[in-house]
């Protein structure tokens, strides 16, 4: 029975390691993936837009399968586990093997091994020693450290290069892995909000995309907030000073523009919009007394704020309509939108104990302009702004950048590092007695540029060995005399 | 151009005649090219040395073509001239836009599409010194050819960046976009080399150009005939751009009787492919010479279309079912009919090519194993490319929204593509995949991009805003 079980272990363990689970499980998420490219995506699309592109039954059905938010349904969440699951499982079912090659490199071919490999060649040699000499000179020329291993009686070169390469799938796989955690960390502890100040507003209140409201323990003031535009009236450039106030005090300033957003504590804040909040900041107007007994006089007022323009005569900013309509001499709000705004203000004297209506632009049907003890001229609309935060907490965003730069590293390894081996081995053979210096390489991958990279060592080691033939009588005197 | 190229295709007999007619078509193209650039006064304007580039790419196709077709190995160092050439006219063309604009030309489709044909030309050069693949020009000339002429209909004017895009690390993700795609459509040149030198059966290519055009008509039909008519988005050429009734919905005009001639056209480009299934079906081969012959009909008939449908729909003003009046139209607001009807004879004139052609080209070209190598090597080059892409993207993405992936179309579809050729290495190096499928899986891969590049664009919202 535990044999049985085990048995079933392993082969589960050998399912989900194998190469055909992962691919069928990447072929799945190209497939769903593509599939919520084509379908309307719910949080992207307003409700009433994927209403008239999708009958009501459609709907239902798309909805209740999740197709239309594939990229947060539990199924392609899900999906993106296992194929991390299988990652991870390929790689731990595949890694002792290359770890093994990679700790203990194979350094003294056996005669079977001469054998099979290719590329291989045979020089032919005066002795031992000088094979290994012209060995170790070529391929220190080549720049390789080349090492000499002993077996029993037996001598050989060993030289190799990047053995690295060997372990870069890992590191790409790793890379991923980290990536595919960093967003997880994001899916769970993360979130992505909306702040919209106006000019000298504080909020520490962040709209959620999922429509919720959520409270940061410090506010956020805009100062100032601004547009530049090009010439042909395209914005060029949008800029907001904020200031992060904790506890009554300002912590931290910064003017942050579109790609330069402004962080604290992990919370990031990106200028995304900017526009007129239909709400005036100051109006100018020139006051002229309608008898035309005084100097005319320059007042700017806010909504709400009152002015006194002699000593018995106040004027009111009451009301602001950015698009105003006219009905049964009433004025209507038609939009927020500033289309055709209208002012209304309210002239009240104390002496005739009467106020008088005044509208911007002169509406005859409801108010007369002209009975009112000034004459007003507006001069000058200031609108007030706002500037659109898009507000970000992502803890888990240094994971995926780790990893994107380890999978940089990784792939750099995988395609352009590669792990070159050579071995050199005098041998003699038993018949003739005569000595010649076998050479053999292998490398990992970028075979044909690898041979030619072997022919030129081989060049290399008959130029040496040409060189020791004619050096070598008098390194013999040396070496005797040394004795 | 397409003319051009016909000349040689016409006469299957080699010889002195085919060298001379292709040699004149050169030379014609480039005394047009050089009157047109010294009528209009400024020769280093843009335009112009779009169009010089265009023109020298146009004669390095035709060379390329007319290398395969007649052997003449001269004709490669030509070619290679003219490729360098219309490559050093790009380049300017490049430079200009840049000192114009101020900022690196990676800002629209338009920029991107430069970047894209001056990158498949680099890579080209590099493939035939390098590597020694002559006659990759054949598949890779066309492409860029049809990339600039895109470039030509769409509009040209030097805009200034909104605040959004105006990040270094735009510039970044753009280049190593165009870089990788370009490197893309270099492994499908190369499959497509592999699949002849693998002795792929001309047969199964008569198969699938054919399948390919049909797939191009047919669509045109599909969606833009109207009772005899073509259906074509209306261009209002003070803003150039398209004319919008309302948000997302295009106005289009009808223009008289082009519909017929696609119908037309789609018949008789579907007639090899018929043939092609009765000479299966009854395992008859004279049913293939059939094919072939109905595909040298389908080609004259394919560029009497192209010719007819830049006469109609290049300017002039047509009715419009859904608004009074006359509205004029323009090329550039049908790219996709002109590069499909342009795809079209370039595919039909490459299996001609092969039809005719194969020993040669067998010849010519490096050997299968040699090639399916280079397919390799060149994903192998594309893959942490289109990687690197992505990532400087997200990093973009997070700086300007706050968000380094957020599951848009564009996005989703670049991560397909990286997983599409992340499963080819994997099936290579693992499973040992060569050959065959790997040539397939690349030509694939490719598709998977040009999707990516221009279907997402252009489909996918027309999709949404349709549906």
């Amino acid at each position: 029975m535990a044999s049985n079980f085990r048995a079933f272990g392993h082969k589960l363990w050998r399912t989900i390691a194998s190469i055909q689970t992962g691919v069928v499980l990447l072929i799945l998420v190209v497939i769903l993936a593509a599939v919520g490219t084509v379908i309307l995506q719910r949080p992207a699309t307003e409700a009433d837009e994927m209403q008239s592109a999708y009958s009501p039954h459609m709907l239902r059905i798309l909805d209740s399968l999740g197709l239309t938010d594939v990229f947060h349904a539990w199924w392609f969440l899900g999906l993106l586990a296992l194929v991390s699951v299988s990652i991870i499982a390929a790689s731990i079912d595949r890694f002792p093997n290359s770890w093994r090659y990679f700790s203990r490199p194979y350094k003294y071919p056996d005669e079977s091994f001469r054998r099979a490999l290719r590329p291989q060649k045979s020089l032919a040699i005066t002795d031992e020693e000088s094979g290994l000499v012209a060995a170790e000179r070529a391929l220190h020329g080549m720049g390789y450290k080349p090492e000499r291993v002993v077996r029993e009686d037996h001598f050989g070169i060993f030289a190799e290069r990047h053995r690295m390469s060997e372990l870069a799938v890992y590191i790409v796989h790793a890379s991923l892995l980290l990536i595919f955690f960093g967003t997880m960390v994001d899916g769970i502890w993360g979130w992505r909000g909306y702040l919209s100040l106006n000019e000298g507003q504080t909020s520490n209140q962040i709209e959620i995309h999922d429509g919720s409201k959520r409270t940061l323990p410090f506010a956020i003031r805009c100062d100032t907030a601004g547009q530049e535009n090009y010439q042909d009236g395209t914005p060029k450039k949008w800029w907001s000073k904020l200031a992060v106030v904790e506890s009554g005090r300002d912590v931290k300033t910064k003017e942050i523009v579109v790609n330069d957003p402004l962080l604290y504590n992990g919370v990031r804040f990106y200028q995304s919009s900017y526009g007129s909040n239909g709400k005036v900041n100051k109006l100018t107007m020139e006051a002229t007394p309608s008898n035309g007994s005084g100097p005319k006089q320059s007042i700017a007022l806010a909504v709400n704020e009152s002015a006194s323009l002699d000593a018995d005569t106040t004027v009111r900013f009451a009301e602001f309509f950015p698009d105003f309509a006219v009905r049964n001499g009433e004025v209507y709000l038609k939009s927020n939108q500033l289309e055709n705004p209208a002012a209304h203000l309210v002239v009240t004297s104390k002496a005739a104990g009467k106020s008088f209506d005044v509208w911007f632009p002169a509406m005859p049907e409801v108010a007369d302009n002209s009975k009112a003890p000034y004459l007003l001229q507006a001069t000058d609309l200031k609108m007030s702004h706002y500037t659109g935060l898009q507000v970000s907490h992502e803890p888990g965003q240094w994971g995926v950048w780790s990893g994107v730069v380890l999978m940089g590293v990784g792939l750099t390894f995988v395609f352009y590092v590669v792990h070159m081996r050579f071995w050199m081995v005098p041998v003699r053979d038993p018949r003739t007695g005569m000595w010649s210096l076998w050479i053999g390489g292998t490398a990992n991958r970028n075979r044909d540029a690898f041979e030619q990279r072997f022919n030129e060592l081989v060049e290399s080691v008959e130029e040496e060995l040409k060189l020791l033939a004619k050096t070598a009588p008098r390194e013999q005197v040396t070496t005797i005399a040394g004795n | 151009m397409a003319r051009a190229k016909a000349e040689p295709q016409q006469q299957p007999s080699t010889g002195m005649t085919l060298i001379v007619l292709v040699g004149l078509a050169i030379t014609f193209l480039l005394l047009m090219a050089l009157l047109n650039v010294a009528k209009s006064g400024n020769i280093l304007g843009e335009e112009n040395l779009l169009f010089a580039a265009l023109i020298f790419y146009s004669g390095a196709g035709a060379l390329y073509l007319g290398f395969g077709v007649t052997g003449t190995e001269s004709y490669v160092k030509f070619a290679s001239l003219a490729t360098w050439l219309g490559l050093a006219a790009n380049t300017a063309a490049i430079a200009h836009r840049w000192y114009e604009s101020g900022h690196a030309p990676f800002s629209s489709v338009y920029e991107m599409l430069l970047s894209f044909v001056w990158t498949l030309a680099v890579l080209t050069l590099v493939a035939e010194k390098k590597y020694d693949v002559k006659v990759i020009g054949t598949v890779t000339m066309p492409v860029a050819i049809v990339g600039v002429v895109l470039m030509q209909l769409l509009r040209t004017e030097v805009h200034p960046l909104v605040p959004a895009l105006q990040s270094t690390w735009l510039h970044v993700h753009v280049t190593l976009a165009m870089l990788a795609y370009a490197a893309c459509a270099l492994s499908f040149a190369l499959a497509l080399m592999f699949l002849i030198q693998d002795n792929l059966k001309t047969e199964t290519v008569l198969a699938v150009t054919s399948a390919s055009t049909v797939g191009v008509y047919a669509s045109i039909v599909l969606t833009r005939f109207e009772r005899g008519a073509l259906n074509l988005v209306a261009w209002n050429p003070e803003s150039k751009s398209e004319v919008f009734i309302s948000r997302g919905v295009r106005l289009f005009v009808v223009v008289p009787d082009l519909g017929w001639l696609m119908m037309l056209t789609l018949l008789v480009v579907g007639s090899p492919l018929v043939f092609y299934g009765l000479a299966r079906w009854k395992k008859n081969d004279s049913f293939l010479t059939l094919a072939n012959r109905a595909v040298f009909l389908s080609i004259l008939l394919q560029v009497m279309t192209l010719v007819m449908f830049l006469v109609r729909a290049r300017d002039g003003r047509y009715p419009s079912l859904d608004a009074d009046g006359l509205f004029p139209t323009n090329l550039a607001a049908s790219p996709f009919i002109l590069s499909g009807l342009v795809g079209g004879v370039f595919m039909s004139l490459l299996y001609l090519l092969l039809l005719w052609r194969r020993p040669d080209l067998s010849r010519l070209l490096p050997s299968s194993d040699n090639l399916d190598r280079i397919t390799y090597k060149t994903i192998c080059l594309a893959f942490p490319l289109l990687t690197l892409m992505i990532a400087s993207g997200a990093y973009w993405a997070n700086q300007t929204w706050g968000s380094y992936w957020s599951w848009d179309p564009k996005e989703t579809w670049a991560a397909i593509t990286w997983l599409v050729y992340a499963l080819y290495l994997h099936m290579r190096i693992t499973r040992g995949w060569r050959g065959r499928r790997a040539a397939y899986f690349a030509i694939g891969g490719f598709a998977v991009v040009m999707f990516t590049f221009f279907g997402v664009t252009y489909l996918l919202p027309g999709l949404h805003a349709y549906a």
